[in-house]
């Protein structure tokens, strides 16, 4: 969906960007990442003209993007920065309007997008349409960026280190939020940032840049399994054997597990199948808790997971590999049961099991 | 304001602070004349002011005026430091006596605060305002029509207020050379060593320029500007 070809910029004597070429397909979430200063920045911004490349072409849908005058390109392409450049003197809802009253939608159509906008960002509508900017935190006003840069609804979203102005927890959540929403809407995004963490958490592809080449383009997986060179493993660190089980979904390497069932006062199930310590789970499949079978066989006895303690007992099924072992350090355990929504248990993830998978 | 401009009410006032005096309005003309010539002077002449004024900081600001922004803050500066007297002095053997020198003198003095006013409003604009501004697709004129002129607005029209309020007080000097307005007066009661003159002139321009700057001020509050400062 958008072809770069041969791009190049120049500045003087340096290149900023060097001969780039780069595909990204409909849908797809590109990150371009690299050290500070290696044009990773100028590169998105000529995708929507902001900057004018020096050599080479930028095709959109196979149309070249100088075609059409820069101010109709960009319209058509979402952009979300850092500092998120948010109009003080606007409201959040006529922030967000901007765009598709610049192209003539009638009011009642910008003000049904900015609701279904506000609520797609997790924004309650109700009372966030007539805060202006200095009454946002930097969450909010980071999400209020991102429901402005998608206004037009437009195919392609261009997001410049959007998550880094907010703390760390923010941070992940917004990350969660976005993906979330392009699981929804399957926007072709090129996102810039600098932090490894997010470029695999959130990429389809990822782009390794240095001094304004293309070092290395390839899934989050492939990149961290097999660096091209010296560069890019340093790049990813050392520690990339755990980047990678944080792509792992738990439900993808569990096992399946014999449990004890309990209803009532019964406690039911063979025990000669089931380790020392056996998971218990009611009459619906529901994590009960665990029973030390080789103390009691009495249902009075299994050690019951309480609410609080279910955080950091189990896995959900959205967790990933890394999740599971960070818990199972945390615990001090080998083996941590997988959870759906209602509790149900799904399997189990295995100190052994993700030994497996990461062995190279 | 209509109190004021009446001459019996005048005649009263300044009759009990000289009672010596026996001449206590300049004769020329009625004080409402003068209220009006002294009016349409400030309102001319600053309507000319912020309509080059405004324009020309809007020009320096962008890219392709940046290399004038020196040259034009210098030359509204040097504006003002030229006394309007001089100014006169040297419009008069070109334009004749009267209104248009005055005009001509007024402008170029009231320049200044209008002219950087509007720049410092402009650059006061946050960039990154600015960078998504354009990212989104809007045009030049768009971004300053809806992003840069009102978060610019309340800047420039504080300008606009100094250079007005000031305006009153410099129209003062058209007295000299018969452009009429509240110097005459003035003019008058110091040449004839009047004191009731000069108050006649005095009062109704002070209190001429308060009566301006609550008004604009009060146009300042109206505007929706930065709300950062609000």
């Amino acid at each position: 969906m958008i072809l770069m070809e041969e791009l190049t910029k120049r500045y003087g004597e340096s290149l900023a960007v060097d001969t780039l070429s780069v595909e990204v397909a409909a849908g797809e979430v590109c990150v371009l990442i690299g050290p500070s200063g290696c044009g990773k920045t100028t590169t998105l911004r000529m995708i929507n003209r902001l900057v004018e490349p020096s050599e080479g072409r930028i095709f959109i849908n196979g149309e070249d993007t100088r075609k059409r005058p820069p101010e109709l390109l960009r319209r058509s392409i979402g952009y979300a920065i850092q500092s998120v450049g948010l109009f003080p003197h606007m409201t959040v809802e006529q922030n967000i309007s901007v765009v598709p009253s610049i192209l003539g939608w009638d009011r009642s159509r910008i003000s049904n997008r900015v609701h279904e906008l506000l609520l797609l960002v997790g924004l309650d509508p109700a009372g966030y349409t007539h805060k202006y900017p200095t009454q946002l935190s930097g969450g909010e006003a980071q999400r209020v960026g991102v429901a402005r840069a998608l206004a037009a609804d437009p195919p392609i979203l261009l997001m410049d280190e959007p998550f880094g102005a907010v703390d760390p927890l923010t941070r992940e959540r917004l990350q969660q939020q976005f993906l979330s929403i392009q699981k929804e809407l399957r926007k072709t995004v090129v996102l810039v940032t600098h932090d490894l963490d997010e470029a695999v958490r959130l990429a389809d592809r990822i782009a390794v840049m240095r001094a304004g080449k293309l070092v290395q383009f390839d899934t989050p997986e492939r990149l961290l399994a097999s660096p091209t060179d010296a560069f890019v493993r340093s790049f990813v660190g050392a520690d990339r054997a755990l980047k990678r089980i944080s792509r792992v979904p738990v439900t993808s390497m569990m096992q399946p597990v014999k449990t004890l069932v309990r209803s009532g006062d019964t406690l039911s199930g063979d025990v000669s199948q089931v380790p020392r310590f056996a998971w218990v789970t009611d009459a619906d499949g529901r994590l009960l808790g665990w029973l030390d079978t080789a103390q009691s066989r009495s249902p009075d006895s299994v050690f019951e997971i309480d609410a609080a303690q279910v955080e950091y007992l189990t896995v959900p099924d959205s967790a990933s590999a890394r999740d599971a072992l960070s818990r199972m350090l945390g615990q001090g355990v080998r083996s941590i049961p997988v959870i759906d929504e209602s509790r149900r248990l799904l399997g189990e993830v295995t100190l052994r099991s993700i030994e497996e998978v990461t062995a190279e | 304001m209509i109190l004021i401009s009446q001459d019996a009410w005048w005649i009263w006032f300044l009759g009990s602070l000289f009672p010596a005096e026996s001449q206590l309005l300049h004769p020329r003309a009625s004080l409402q004349t003068l209220v009006l010539q002294h009016v349409a002077l400030i309102g001319i002449s600053s309507s000319l002011t912020i309509a080059i004024g405004v324009p020309l900081g809007i020009l320096v600001t962008r890219t392709y005026g940046r290399p004038f922004l020196g040259i034009t803050s210098d030359l509204t500066a040097l504006g003002q430091t030229f006394p309007p007297v001089a100014v006169l002095a040297l419009a008069v053997p070109l334009t004749g006596f009267g209104f248009r020198p005055t005009i001509l003198a007024l402008v170029l003095y009231g320049l200044l605060p209008v002219v950087r006013n509007t720049i410092a409003g402009l650059t006061s604009v946050p960039g990154e305002a600015r960078d998504a501004a354009r990212g989104l697709g809007m045009t030049g004129a768009q971004i300053l029509l809806r992003v840069e002129l009102p978060l610019a607005a309340r800047i420039i029209l504080a300008g606009i207020r100094t250079s007005v309020v000031i305006n009153v007080g410099t129209a003062m000097v058209g007295a000299v050379i018969g452009a009429g307005g509240l110097g005459s007066p003035i003019i008058a009661g110091l040449i004839q060593n009047n004191l009731a003159f000069i108050i006649q002139g005095a009062l109704p321009a002070a209190f001429l320029a308060l009566l301006l700057d609550q008004a604009i001020a009060g146009v300042e509050t109206l505007v929706p500007g930065n709300r950062a400062t609000a």
